[in-house]
């Protein structure tokens, strides 16, 4: 694993501009100083977000309230786990290191055609909406968020899998020169890159949501920018952050903390307040910033909606 | 006299005034004070009192282990007045475990039925209860009263606090999510005082030498324990773990900064006699009426 997989698209960039990337880190660490840096700096300028013109979007009705108090964004944008960029919850200045453009993801596997697509051509093909989701992470606290985005059923659409994808893959960058967690010492050790994967059933699942603003605005670079995953029915840790590549496979895909802890983290991992994590119980949630404590939902309250994806699943670990 | 040795940080055991016990007084309680400002100002991120259950863990094991190190100090600086402020950080070891358990009940909304089950059904919070207890038992007997009272068994049980630091050290470990970096390092730590406990054992005198032989020891020890529980509880290769020690480029790794504390401690016996020596110069009386 300590071989670092790199894709035709992805040399070029970081051997062209590494003065972006440098300059960026210099934005993090000066701060106002750094701002009017990037201000004249032209290659700085260049990792500007072209997309922000789309939000924010339409309000999808049927998702506009999710019973609770939308979570205050500095919250949300400064308590996230992206393991790439360090391991406590206090990444975002880190994380603006994350380089969001040129991003491009590449489809492959079991399709027509595999193809590879610029995020900013991927935004043209399909029509954002909003939607407010309930987050509930495995580590039993909880957020509400406006996200912006649209179905996955809409890229597996574009995709046109062949009848033998059974799964989807989905993988984010491995960079170490970008993402601190990612270089030589402890947590290069991981298995990096960050993988998840769910069925085909709930990938076409309406609920399924590929994510690419939040808030009004393209998603922050410590939320998982330019593009992620959100699946309010499973735990966090299902719903992937920064996708490079979405592959349609035959087999059930080994999901990054799986490969980790297998014993803790599963393939399933929805949301069941009678299934405690081996640690700790998961019969309540800490709602971020507001205090409160309060008791967890199955599959986190959208079980009217995805029940059904799990019957004649009874045997499998569900809700690990 | 018993009264006044438990009421006053600030002086020794014959009333005076003990300047290293006031300053050490002052500093231990920097930690939780820190804290109870962050958590009135409501600035501990999202959720304020799980943020300070965990750093006031932190502190927890800091102060345990430090506490431990006094003994062999003691002996490597031949400087038996350390001894004065042993109770006071053993003491304080405990209110930060008692601040840590509270902190637990607070966010945890007070149910203290909930909170008796998880420590029942969880395993690591089993055992941190357990270490608890240990250190309770602890601090009731730390007064001079307990000390006549229990006499030589006084020290029996007191040795338990090895046993506390090991179920700490083990809860440390097993809270942990991926990153185990800061329970090796403090278990790394732990190791190398245990190892001074061997070669006094051992009857070999403490020369830098002997304590550079701890410290590589320890150094090698700590790198093992992070090798296996890698490769025992979870995915990760731990034959890349082991090699991660060598990427120094991307920081130190808990096992070289155990050598490298270990490393100073060994020069401490050729400090000492430079300090002595230019301290008598200043004030031989004082220098002898401490000795
Ligand atoms: C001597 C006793 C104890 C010591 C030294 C100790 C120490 C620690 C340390 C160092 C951490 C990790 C902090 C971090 O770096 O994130 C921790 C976490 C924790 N401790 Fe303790 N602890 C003790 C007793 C207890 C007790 C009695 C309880 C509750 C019954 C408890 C509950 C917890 C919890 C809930 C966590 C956080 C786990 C998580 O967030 O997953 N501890 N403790």
């Amino acid at each position: 694993m300590l071989i670092k997989r790199r894709y035709g698209w992805e040399i070029p960039e970081h051997k062209v501009t590494p003065e972006a990337l440098f300059l960026n880190r210099r934005t993090v660490l000066s701060g106002l100083a750094g701002a009017a840096l990037t201000g004249i700096a032209g290659p700085a300028r260049a990792e500007g977000d072209p997309s922000q013109g789309l939000y924010p979007a339409p309000v999808n009705p049927a998702y506009k309230d999710a019973g609770r108090a939308v979570t205050d964004e500095k919250y949300n944008t400064n308590y996230n786990n992206f393991y790439e960029f360090g391991t406590s919850k206090g990444i975002a200045a880190e994380a603006e290191n994350l380089k969001i453009r040129p991003w491009e993801i590449a489809v492959d596997g079991e399709v027509d055609k595999p193809f590879v697509i610029g995020i900013d051509d991927l935004l043209k093909k399909v029509t954002l909406e909003e939607r407010v989701y309930r987050h509930r992470c495995v580590e039993a606290w909880s957020m509400v968020v406006p996200w912006t985005g649209f179905p996955l059923k809409k890229l597996v659409e574009l995709a046109s899998p062949t009848a033998d994808a059974k799964y989807v893959r989905f993988e984010t960058f491995n960079n170490p020169e970008m993402a601190s967690g990612q270089q030589p010492g402890l947590f290069g050790t991981m298995p990096w890159p960050y993988v998840e994967g769910l069925t085909m059933a709930e990938a076409m699942h309406d609920l399924t949501f590929v994510v690419t603003g939040a808030y009004g605005k393209p998603v922050a670079k410590s939320m998982g920018a330019p593009i992620r995953i959100h699946m309010p029915w499973k735990y966090g840790f299902k719903s992937i952050k920064s996708i490079i590549k979405v592959s349609f496979v035959k087999e059930r895909p080994i999901g990054f903390w799986e490969q980790l802890q297998s014993s803790e983290y599963g393939f399933w991992a929805n949301v069941n307040p009678q299934v405690p994590h081996p640690r700790w119980s998961q019969a309540s949630e800490q709602v971020l910033g507001t205090g409160e404590r309060i008791d967890t939902q199955l599959y986190n309250g959208y079980g009217e909606f995805v029940a059904s994806l799990y019957q004649g699943l009874e045997n499998e670990k569900l809700y690990m | 006299m018993q009264i006044r040795t438990l009421l006053s940080p600030w002086t020794d055991r014959a009333g005076r005034f003990s300047f290293l016990k006031t300053t050490v007084f002052v500093l231990v309680l920097l930690p939780a004070l820190y804290y109870a400002v962050k958590l009135g100002q409501n600035d501990l991120g999202p959720l304020p009192y799980k943020e300070a259950l965990h750093r006031i863990g932190d502190w927890t094991v800091r102060f345990l282990v430090v506490t431990l190190a006094l003994t062999p100090l003691q002996r490597i600086l031949m400087w038996p007045k350390l001894a004065v402020i042993r109770r006071m950080l053993g003491v304080t070891a405990f209110t930060y475990a008692l601040i840590h358990f509270s902190l637990y009940v607070v966010n945890e909304k007070l149910d203290l039925v909930f909170v008796a089950t998880e420590i029942v059904k969880r395993v690591y919070l089993t055992i941190g209860f357990t270490a608890l207890i240990g250190l309770s038992l602890l601090a009731a007997t730390s007064t001079d009263a307990a000390l006549r009272k229990l006499g030589r068994n006084w020290k029996r049980l007191h040795m338990i606090v090895y046993g506390i630091a090991v179920l700490a050290l083990l809860h440390y470990f097993m809270q942990s999510k991926i990153d185990v970096s800061q329970a090796t390092l403090w278990s790394g730590f732990f190791l190398l005082l245990m190892i001074y406990r061997l070669a006094v054992k051992w009857r070999l005198a403490l020369t830098p030498l002997t304590l550079a032989g701890c410290a590589v020891a320890a150094g090698l020890a700590t790198a093992l324990i992070e090798f296996a529980w890698y490769g025992i509880a979870t995915g990760v290769d731990p034959v890349r773990v082991l090699k991660a020690n060598l990427a120094f480029a991307y920081g130190l790794r808990p096992a070289w900064i155990v050598l490298i504390v270990g490393l100073i401690a060994a020069l401490l016996p050729w400090i000492k006699p430079v300090y002595a020596a230019a301290t008598t110069r200043l004030s031989p009386a004082r220098n002898a009426a401490t000795r």
